[in-house]
Protein backbone atom coordinates (compact mmCIF):
# COMPACT_ATOMS: atom_id res chain seq x y z
CA UNK A 1 0.00 0.00 0.00
CA UNK A 2 2.95 2.23 1.05
CA UNK A 3 4.58 1.40 -2.61
CA UNK A 4 1.53 2.23 -4.42
CA UNK A 5 1.20 5.53 -2.55
CA UNK A 6 4.55 6.28 -3.77
CA UNK A 7 4.11 5.45 -6.97
CA UNK A 8 1.28 7.79 -7.17
CA UNK A 9 3.21 10.59 -5.73
CA UNK A 10 5.59 9.97 -8.20
CA UNK A 11 3.11 9.83 -11.30
CA UNK A 12 1.57 12.91 -10.28
CA UNK A 13 5.24 14.74 -9.64
CA UNK A 14 6.16 13.50 -13.31
CA UNK A 15 2.80 14.44 -14.92
CA UNK A 16 2.95 17.89 -13.72
CA UNK A 17 6.38 18.69 -14.76
CA UNK A 18 5.87 17.29 -18.48
CA UNK A 19 2.36 19.16 -18.55
CA UNK A 20 4.59 22.31 -17.83
CA UNK A 21 7.67 21.75 -19.88
CA UNK A 22 5.06 20.48 -22.59
CA UNK A 23 3.43 24.08 -22.04
CA UNK A 24 6.78 25.84 -22.67
CA UNK A 25 7.93 24.02 -25.34
CA UNK A 26 5.00 24.53 -27.44
CA UNK A 27 3.93 28.32 -26.14
CA UNK A 28 6.97 30.02 -24.60
CA UNK A 29 6.97 32.30 -22.18
CA UNK A 30 6.30 35.30 -24.63
CA UNK A 31 3.12 37.22 -24.85
CA UNK A 32 0.03 34.76 -23.78
CA UNK A 33 2.07 32.11 -23.11
CA UNK A 34 0.07 28.54 -22.40
CA UNK A 35 -3.32 30.72 -22.56
CA UNK A 36 -2.55 30.10 -26.36
CA UNK A 37 -3.90 26.29 -25.78
CA UNK A 38 -7.51 27.75 -25.60
CA UNK A 39 -7.00 30.12 -28.19
CA UNK A 40 -7.01 27.65 -31.27
CA UNK A 41 -9.92 25.64 -30.18
CA UNK A 42 -11.71 29.25 -29.36
CA UNK A 43 -11.21 31.05 -32.74
CA UNK A 44 -12.36 27.74 -34.24
CA UNK A 45 -15.72 27.17 -32.35
CA UNK A 46 -16.36 31.17 -32.76
CA UNK A 47 -15.96 31.83 -36.56
CA UNK A 48 -18.04 28.51 -37.55
CA UNK A 49 -20.24 29.15 -35.30
CA UNK A 50 -20.48 32.88 -36.64
CA UNK A 51 -20.28 31.26 -39.97
CA UNK A 52 -23.37 29.09 -39.28
CA UNK A 53 -25.16 32.13 -37.73
CA UNK A 54 -25.22 34.26 -40.64
CA UNK A 55 -25.90 31.68 -42.91
CA UNK A 56 -28.93 29.81 -41.21
CA UNK A 57 -29.99 32.32 -38.98
CA UNK A 58 -30.13 32.55 -34.91
CA UNK A 59 -31.58 28.87 -34.45
CA UNK A 60 -32.49 25.73 -35.34
CA UNK A 61 -34.37 23.05 -34.23
CA UNK A 62 -35.46 25.58 -31.43
CA UNK A 63 -32.30 26.31 -29.76
CA UNK A 64 -29.10 28.86 -30.45
CA UNK A 65 -26.85 27.99 -33.13
CA UNK A 66 -23.81 29.31 -32.14
CA UNK A 67 -24.74 27.74 -28.92
CA UNK A 68 -25.23 24.40 -30.97
CA UNK A 69 -22.05 24.45 -33.26
CA UNK A 70 -19.73 25.67 -30.52
CA UNK A 71 -20.60 22.46 -28.30
CA UNK A 72 -20.00 20.28 -31.06
CA UNK A 73 -16.94 21.73 -32.31
CA UNK A 74 -14.98 22.04 -29.33
CA UNK A 75 -15.04 18.38 -28.40
CA UNK A 76 -14.79 17.09 -32.36
CA UNK A 77 -11.53 19.49 -32.11
CA UNK A 78 -10.05 18.13 -28.69
CA UNK A 79 -10.41 14.66 -30.54
CA UNK A 80 -8.86 15.54 -33.49
CA UNK A 81 -5.91 17.44 -32.13
CA UNK A 82 -5.47 14.66 -29.12
CA UNK A 83 -5.13 12.10 -31.89
CA UNK A 84 -2.69 14.27 -34.04
CA UNK A 85 -0.38 15.11 -31.80
CA UNK A 86 -0.46 11.16 -30.41
CA UNK A 87 0.98 10.56 -33.60
CA UNK A 88 4.66 10.01 -33.05
CA UNK A 89 4.68 10.88 -29.60
CA UNK A 90 6.89 8.07 -28.34
CA UNK A 91 9.94 8.78 -30.68
CA UNK A 92 9.60 12.57 -30.39
CA UNK A 93 10.20 12.76 -26.39
CA UNK A 94 12.22 9.16 -26.87
CA UNK A 95 14.80 11.34 -24.58
CA UNK A 96 12.50 11.44 -21.75
CA UNK A 97 12.99 7.40 -21.26
CA UNK A 98 16.49 8.55 -19.95
CA UNK A 99 14.29 9.13 -16.23
CA UNK A 100 12.86 5.94 -14.97
CA UNK A 101 10.11 7.77 -13.14
CA UNK A 102 8.72 8.93 -16.68
CA UNK A 103 6.62 6.20 -17.92
CA UNK A 104 5.42 5.32 -21.90
CA UNK A 105 2.04 6.19 -20.96
CA UNK A 106 2.86 9.54 -19.14
CA UNK A 107 4.09 10.96 -22.79
CA UNK A 108 0.34 10.40 -24.13
CA UNK A 109 -1.74 11.62 -21.00
CA UNK A 110 0.31 14.76 -20.87
CA UNK A 111 -0.76 15.27 -24.28
CA UNK A 112 -4.16 14.63 -23.80
CA UNK A 113 -4.20 16.74 -20.39
CA UNK A 114 -3.17 19.90 -22.51
CA UNK A 115 -5.47 19.25 -24.98
CA UNK A 116 -7.94 18.52 -22.39
CA UNK A 117 -7.51 21.45 -20.27
CA UNK A 118 -7.54 23.87 -23.08
CA UNK A 119 -10.81 22.99 -25.03
CA UNK A 120 -12.48 22.87 -21.74
CA UNK A 121 -11.19 26.22 -21.08
CA UNK A 122 -12.40 27.70 -24.69
CA UNK A 123 -15.70 25.76 -23.79
CA UNK A 124 -15.92 27.46 -20.53
CA UNK A 125 -15.07 30.75 -22.12
CA UNK A 126 -17.50 30.84 -25.15
CA UNK A 127 -20.23 29.72 -22.98
CA UNK A 128 -19.73 32.99 -20.59
CA UNK A 129 -19.15 34.86 -23.56
CA UNK A 130 -22.80 34.06 -25.71
CA UNK A 131 -25.07 33.30 -22.04
CA UNK A 132 -23.65 37.27 -21.47
CA UNK A 133 -24.82 38.07 -25.18
CA UNK A 134 -27.80 35.74 -24.36
CA UNK A 135 -26.77 33.07 -27.54
CA UNK A 136 -25.98 30.17 -25.02
CA UNK A 137 -28.19 29.45 -22.15
CA UNK A 138 -27.75 28.68 -18.73
CA UNK A 139 -26.86 24.40 -18.91
CA UNK A 140 -29.99 22.29 -17.72
CA UNK A 141 -28.25 19.57 -15.94
CA UNK A 142 -24.28 20.05 -15.10
CA UNK A 143 -24.33 16.52 -14.35
CA UNK A 144 -25.33 15.37 -17.84
CA UNK A 145 -22.87 17.99 -19.15
CA UNK A 146 -20.07 16.88 -16.66
CA UNK A 147 -20.25 12.73 -17.76
CA UNK A 148 -20.80 13.87 -21.36
CA UNK A 149 -17.69 15.57 -21.13
CA UNK A 150 -15.53 12.62 -19.33
CA UNK A 151 -17.39 10.47 -22.20
CA UNK A 152 -15.92 11.97 -24.62
CA UNK A 153 -12.18 12.66 -23.30
CA UNK A 154 -12.34 8.97 -22.32
CA UNK A 155 -13.20 8.09 -26.14
CA UNK A 156 -10.64 10.47 -27.14
CA UNK A 157 -7.64 8.97 -24.66
CA UNK A 158 -8.43 5.33 -25.67
CA UNK A 159 -7.66 6.27 -29.50
CA UNK A 160 -5.07 7.99 -29.02
CA UNK A 161 -3.66 4.86 -26.78
CA UNK A 162 -3.89 3.04 -30.19
CA UNK A 163 -2.66 5.98 -32.42
CA UNK A 164 0.61 6.49 -30.43
CA UNK A 165 1.75 2.94 -30.44
CA UNK A 166 0.43 2.14 -34.28
CA UNK A 167 2.24 5.36 -35.28
CA UNK A 168 5.65 4.01 -34.41
CA UNK A 169 5.17 0.50 -35.59
CA UNK A 170 4.15 1.60 -39.17
CA UNK A 171 4.49 4.90 -41.26
CA UNK A 172 1.08 4.31 -43.39
CA UNK A 173 -0.52 5.36 -40.33
CA UNK A 174 0.52 8.83 -40.45
CA UNK A 175 -0.74 9.41 -43.94
CA UNK A 176 -4.11 7.84 -43.27
CA UNK A 177 -4.51 9.71 -40.19
CA UNK A 178 -6.05 13.15 -41.24
CA UNK A 179 -8.55 11.78 -43.92
CA UNK A 180 -9.54 9.38 -40.97
CA UNK A 181 -10.62 11.73 -38.49
CA UNK A 182 -11.96 13.92 -41.35
CA UNK A 183 -14.24 11.08 -42.55
CA UNK A 184 -14.99 10.57 -38.74
CA UNK A 185 -16.76 13.87 -38.26
CA UNK A 186 -20.09 12.63 -39.25
CA UNK A 187 -19.75 9.77 -36.65
CA UNK A 188 -18.82 12.50 -33.94
CA UNK A 189 -22.19 13.32 -33.27
CA UNK A 190 -21.16 17.30 -33.63
CA UNK A 191 -23.72 18.81 -36.50
CA UNK A 192 -26.81 17.16 -35.51
CA UNK A 193 -29.11 15.07 -32.46
CA UNK A 194 -29.73 11.88 -33.74
CA UNK A 195 -33.14 12.70 -33.42
CA UNK A 196 -33.37 15.02 -36.24
CA UNK A 197 -31.65 11.96 -38.99
CA UNK A 198 -33.66 9.60 -40.92
CA UNK A 199 -33.82 6.14 -38.82
CA UNK A 200 -31.44 4.05 -40.44
CA UNK A 201 -28.96 7.12 -40.56
CA UNK A 202 -29.86 7.78 -36.72
CA UNK A 203 -29.18 3.80 -36.03
CA UNK A 204 -26.33 3.96 -38.11
CA UNK A 205 -24.42 7.02 -35.64
CA UNK A 206 -25.54 5.31 -32.60
CA UNK A 207 -22.78 2.93 -33.11
CA UNK A 208 -20.49 5.61 -32.54
CA UNK A 209 -19.56 6.17 -28.81
CA UNK A 210 -18.48 9.60 -29.24
CA UNK A 211 -22.37 10.01 -30.67
CA UNK A 212 -23.60 9.58 -27.04
CA UNK A 213 -21.00 11.23 -25.07
CA UNK A 214 -22.23 13.96 -27.43
CA UNK A 215 -25.77 13.66 -27.49
CA UNK A 216 -25.51 13.53 -23.33
CA UNK A 217 -23.56 16.86 -23.36
CA UNK A 218 -26.28 18.22 -25.40
CA UNK A 219 -28.95 17.34 -23.37
CA UNK A 220 -26.88 18.96 -20.09
CA UNK A 221 -26.78 22.05 -21.63
CA UNK A 222 -30.51 22.28 -24.13
CA UNK A 223 -32.31 20.36 -21.56
CA UNK A 224 -35.52 19.59 -22.80
CA UNK A 225 -35.31 21.73 -25.83
CA UNK A 226 -33.95 19.06 -27.50
CA UNK A 227 -34.68 14.86 -27.42
CA UNK A 228 -31.53 13.25 -27.01
CA UNK A 229 -30.71 9.65 -27.62
CA UNK A 230 -27.83 8.19 -25.49
CA UNK A 231 -26.95 4.86 -23.60
CA UNK A 232 -25.06 5.34 -20.03
CA UNK A 233 -23.03 2.23 -20.96
CA UNK A 234 -22.25 1.77 -24.74
CA UNK A 235 -19.26 4.58 -24.32
CA UNK A 236 -17.22 3.28 -21.32
CA UNK A 237 -18.78 -0.56 -22.70
CA UNK A 238 -16.69 -0.11 -25.86
CA UNK A 239 -13.40 1.72 -24.71
CA UNK A 240 -12.45 -0.08 -22.03
CA UNK A 241 -11.74 -3.19 -24.37
CA UNK A 242 -10.25 -0.73 -26.49
CA UNK A 243 -7.82 0.68 -23.98
CA UNK A 244 -6.36 -2.49 -22.87
CA UNK A 245 -5.62 -3.27 -26.11
CA UNK A 246 -3.95 0.28 -26.47
CA UNK A 247 -2.24 -0.39 -23.09
CA UNK A 248 -1.23 -3.43 -24.80
CA UNK A 249 0.28 -2.05 -28.08
CA UNK A 250 2.00 0.64 -25.42
CA UNK A 251 4.05 -1.84 -23.43
CA UNK A 252 4.88 -3.70 -27.04
CA UNK A 253 6.49 -0.66 -28.30
CA UNK A 254 8.43 0.55 -25.00
CA UNK A 255 9.77 -2.81 -25.39
CA UNK A 256 11.50 -2.81 -28.25
CA UNK A 257 12.03 1.08 -28.50
CA UNK A 258 15.08 2.33 -29.65
CA UNK A 259 16.55 5.14 -27.66
CA UNK A 260 19.48 7.21 -29.05
CA UNK B 1 23.24 -2.71 -4.57
CA UNK B 2 22.59 -3.82 -8.30
CA UNK B 3 22.07 -7.15 -9.88
CA UNK B 4 21.44 -7.93 -13.53
CA UNK B 5 21.38 -11.57 -14.34
CA UNK B 6 20.22 -13.21 -17.98
CA UNK B 7 20.09 -10.23 -19.58
CA UNK B 8 19.43 -10.63 -23.25
CA UNK B 9 19.24 -7.64 -25.64
CA UNK B 10 18.71 -7.84 -29.67
CA UNK B 11 17.94 -5.49 -32.56
CA UNK B 12 16.00 -6.55 -35.36
CA UNK B 13 18.68 -5.73 -38.24
CA UNK B 14 16.60 -6.04 -41.62
CA UNK B 15 14.77 -9.65 -41.44
CA UNK B 16 17.52 -10.72 -39.06
CA UNK B 17 18.25 -10.03 -35.45
CA UNK B 18 21.57 -8.98 -34.15
CA UNK B 19 22.25 -10.13 -30.82
CA UNK B 20 24.53 -7.74 -28.67
CA UNK B 21 24.21 -9.00 -25.35
CA UNK B 22 23.77 -12.83 -24.74
CA UNK B 23 22.78 -13.25 -21.41
CA UNK B 24 24.35 -11.47 -19.05
CA UNK B 25 25.29 -11.58 -15.36
CA UNK B 26 26.96 -9.06 -12.81
CA UNK B 27 26.48 -7.42 -9.60
CA UNK B 28 27.64 -4.51 -7.70
CA UNK B 29 27.55 -3.20 -4.69
CA UNK B 30 27.43 0.25 -2.82
CA UNK B 31 30.97 2.16 -3.58
CA UNK B 32 31.91 -0.59 -6.00
CA UNK B 33 33.70 0.78 -9.31
CA UNK B 34 33.04 -1.57 -12.46
CA UNK B 35 34.75 -0.64 -15.59
CA UNK B 36 33.23 -1.82 -18.84
CA UNK B 37 35.61 -2.71 -21.73
CA UNK B 38 35.10 -3.76 -25.16
CA UNK B 39 35.72 -2.64 -29.09
CA UNK B 40 33.49 -0.29 -30.59
CA UNK B 41 29.75 -1.44 -30.76
CA UNK B 42 30.34 -4.73 -28.32
CA UNK B 43 27.40 -3.34 -26.29
CA UNK B 44 28.48 -1.75 -23.60
CA UNK B 45 26.40 1.61 -23.82
CA UNK B 46 23.58 -0.64 -24.66
CA UNK B 47 24.28 -2.54 -21.15
CA UNK B 48 24.72 0.83 -19.50
CA UNK B 49 21.40 2.11 -21.10
CA UNK B 50 19.36 -1.00 -19.57
CA UNK B 51 20.62 -0.82 -16.48
CA UNK B 52 19.81 2.68 -16.39
CA UNK B 53 16.18 1.97 -17.76
CA UNK B 54 16.64 3.38 -20.99
CA UNK B 55 15.67 0.72 -23.07
CA UNK B 56 14.55 -2.79 -22.26
CA UNK B 57 16.11 -6.18 -22.27
CA UNK B 58 14.21 -9.09 -24.27
CA UNK B 59 15.54 -11.66 -21.22
CA UNK B 60 16.66 -11.33 -17.98
CA UNK B 61 16.03 -9.15 -14.82
CA UNK B 62 17.84 -5.92 -13.02
CA UNK B 63 16.81 -5.80 -9.69
CA UNK B 64 18.14 -2.06 -8.63
CA UNK B 65 18.79 -1.59 -4.22
CA UNK B 66 20.29 2.10 -4.31
CA UNK B 67 19.16 4.46 -6.38
CA UNK B 68 20.76 4.78 -10.33
CA UNK B 69 22.04 7.78 -12.19
CA UNK B 70 20.62 8.34 -15.91
CA UNK B 71 23.33 7.15 -18.33
CA UNK B 72 25.45 9.96 -18.77
CA UNK B 73 27.11 10.57 -22.29
CA UNK B 74 26.71 13.10 -24.55
CA UNK B 75 23.43 13.11 -25.83
CA UNK B 76 20.06 12.24 -23.91
CA UNK B 77 18.41 13.34 -21.07
CA UNK B 78 17.82 16.63 -22.37
CA UNK B 79 15.33 18.62 -24.35
CA UNK B 80 17.16 20.32 -26.98
CA UNK B 81 14.50 23.47 -27.35
CA UNK B 82 14.55 24.46 -24.06
CA UNK B 83 16.79 26.56 -21.76
CA UNK B 84 19.89 24.90 -19.85
CA UNK B 85 17.65 26.26 -16.65
CA UNK B 86 14.30 24.75 -17.69
CA UNK B 87 15.92 21.28 -18.15
CA UNK B 88 17.31 21.88 -14.79
CA UNK B 89 13.96 22.96 -13.60
CA UNK B 90 12.20 19.92 -14.85
CA UNK B 91 14.82 17.23 -14.38
CA UNK B 92 14.81 18.98 -10.62
CA UNK B 93 10.82 18.57 -10.31
CA UNK B 94 10.47 14.62 -11.38
CA UNK B 95 13.61 13.98 -9.26
CA UNK B 96 11.54 15.83 -6.47
CA UNK B 97 14.14 18.08 -5.64
CA UNK B 98 13.68 21.73 -4.69
CA UNK B 99 14.99 23.65 -7.87
CA UNK B 100 16.56 26.70 -5.58
CA UNK B 101 19.01 24.29 -3.88
CA UNK B 102 20.58 23.03 -6.87
CA UNK B 103 20.72 25.77 -8.85
CA UNK B 104 23.77 27.68 -7.77
CA UNK B 105 25.42 24.06 -7.36
CA UNK B 106 24.49 24.29 -11.26
CA UNK B 107 25.71 27.55 -11.83
CA UNK B 108 29.09 26.99 -10.20
CA UNK B 109 29.97 23.22 -11.71
CA UNK B 110 29.42 24.18 -15.20
CA UNK B 111 30.65 27.88 -15.16
CA UNK B 112 27.97 28.17 -18.55
CA UNK B 113 26.84 31.82 -17.47
CA UNK B 114 24.30 33.46 -19.57
CA UNK B 115 24.41 30.29 -21.87
CA UNK B 116 22.35 28.88 -19.47
CA UNK B 117 18.94 31.07 -20.60
CA UNK B 118 19.48 29.31 -23.97
CA UNK B 119 18.27 26.80 -25.34
CA UNK B 120 20.42 23.43 -24.72
CA UNK B 121 20.52 22.54 -28.72
CA UNK B 122 22.74 25.66 -29.17
CA UNK B 123 25.14 23.88 -27.31
CA UNK B 124 28.70 22.36 -27.78
CA UNK B 125 28.85 18.97 -27.01
CA UNK B 126 31.11 19.86 -24.42
CA UNK B 127 28.88 22.56 -22.74
CA UNK B 128 26.21 19.51 -22.62
CA UNK B 129 28.31 17.32 -20.95
CA UNK B 130 28.70 20.26 -18.37
CA UNK B 131 25.43 20.19 -17.62
CA UNK B 132 24.45 16.84 -17.91
CA UNK B 133 27.23 16.06 -15.08
CA UNK B 134 26.07 18.83 -12.65
CA UNK B 135 22.72 18.13 -12.79
CA UNK B 136 23.03 14.20 -11.69
CA UNK B 137 25.74 15.30 -9.36
CA UNK B 138 23.17 17.76 -8.11
CA UNK B 139 20.45 15.16 -8.16
CA UNK B 140 22.79 12.89 -6.07
CA UNK B 141 22.63 9.17 -6.98
CA UNK B 142 24.23 5.71 -5.27
CA UNK B 143 25.28 4.67 -8.39
CA UNK B 144 26.50 6.35 -11.46
CA UNK B 145 26.46 5.66 -15.21
CA UNK B 146 29.02 7.19 -17.26
CA UNK B 147 29.84 6.80 -20.47
CA UNK B 148 33.82 7.92 -20.43
CA UNK B 149 33.45 10.03 -23.73
CA UNK B 150 31.33 12.31 -21.30
CA UNK B 151 34.76 13.04 -19.61
CA UNK B 152 36.93 14.02 -22.06
CA UNK B 153 36.32 18.11 -22.16
CA UNK B 154 38.67 20.57 -21.32
CA UNK B 155 41.76 20.54 -18.47
CA UNK B 156 39.44 22.34 -15.87
CA UNK B 157 36.39 20.36 -16.35
CA UNK B 158 38.21 16.81 -15.83
CA UNK B 159 39.44 18.51 -12.93
CA UNK B 160 36.38 19.00 -11.58
CA UNK B 161 34.66 16.03 -12.50
CA UNK B 162 37.33 13.81 -11.07
CA UNK B 163 37.72 16.12 -8.01
CA UNK B 164 33.26 15.43 -7.40
CA UNK B 165 33.67 11.89 -8.68
CA UNK B 166 36.22 10.24 -7.58
CA UNK B 167 36.91 11.91 -4.26
CA UNK B 168 34.23 13.78 -3.02
CA UNK B 169 31.65 10.90 -3.77
CA UNK B 170 34.70 8.13 -3.59
CA UNK B 171 31.48 6.42 -1.38
CA UNK B 172 29.31 6.01 -4.46
CA UNK B 173 29.39 2.94 -6.77
CA UNK B 174 30.20 3.63 -10.64
CA UNK B 175 29.57 2.44 -13.94
CA UNK B 176 32.21 2.88 -16.12
CA UNK B 177 32.44 2.03 -20.27
CA UNK B 178 35.83 3.32 -21.47
CA UNK B 179 38.61 2.38 -24.34
CA UNK B 180 41.21 3.84 -22.31
CA UNK B 181 42.77 0.88 -20.05
CA UNK B 182 44.57 3.25 -18.14
CA UNK B 183 41.57 4.88 -16.97
CA UNK B 184 40.21 1.97 -15.70
CA UNK B 185 43.40 0.67 -13.87
CA UNK B 186 43.48 3.58 -12.02
CA UNK B 187 39.71 4.39 -10.89
CA UNK B 188 37.95 0.83 -11.26
CA UNK B 189 38.14 -2.39 -8.84
CA UNK B 190 36.29 -4.75 -11.41
CA UNK B 191 36.28 -5.03 -14.91
CA UNK B 192 33.45 -6.47 -17.55
CA UNK B 193 35.02 -7.63 -20.69
CA UNK B 194 31.97 -7.70 -23.39
CA UNK B 195 33.38 -9.43 -26.62
CA UNK B 196 30.61 -10.94 -29.40
CA UNK B 197 27.64 -10.90 -27.17
CA UNK B 198 29.59 -12.43 -23.97
CA UNK B 199 30.65 -10.96 -20.95
CA UNK B 200 32.10 -11.78 -17.61
CA UNK B 201 33.35 -9.46 -14.77
CA UNK B 202 36.72 -10.27 -13.16
CA UNK B 203 38.14 -9.30 -10.21
CA UNK B 204 41.01 -8.94 -11.38
CA UNK B 205 41.27 -5.77 -13.61
CA UNK B 206 44.80 -6.70 -15.17
CA UNK B 207 43.60 -10.09 -16.36
CA UNK B 208 40.47 -8.18 -18.38
CA UNK B 209 43.19 -5.69 -19.97
CA UNK B 210 45.14 -8.17 -21.01
CA UNK B 211 42.31 -10.13 -22.56
CA UNK B 212 41.05 -6.85 -23.94
CA UNK B 213 44.36 -5.71 -25.36
CA UNK B 214 44.59 -9.02 -27.30
CA UNK B 215 40.91 -8.67 -28.96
Amino acid sequence: MAALHQGWAIQTRVIQALIIRELTTRFGRENIGFLWVMAEPLLFAVLVGLLWRFEKGPQEHGVSIIAFVATGYLPLVMFRSTVQRAMGSFSANSSLMYHRQVKILDLILVRFFVEMIGHMMAYLFIATVFYALDEFPWPHDFGYLLLGWSYYALFTLTLATIVAPLSEMSEVLEKVMPVTTYLMVPFSGAFFMAEWLAPDVKAAVLWSPPVHAMEMMRYGVFGDAVYPHFSFVYTPAWCLPVLMVGLMLCRHVRRVMMVE
Amino acid sequence: MIRCSGLVKSYSAGHRRKIVLGGVDLEIGRGQKLGLLGRNGAGKTTLIKLIGGVELPNAGRIERKMTVSWPLGFGGGFQGSLTGYDNARFIARIYGRNYRDIQDFIEDFTELGRQLAMPVKTYSSGMRARLAFALSLAIEFDCYLIDEVIMVGDQNFQRKCHEEIFVKRADRALILASHSVDFIRQYCDMALLIDKGEASVKGDIDEAIALYSNL
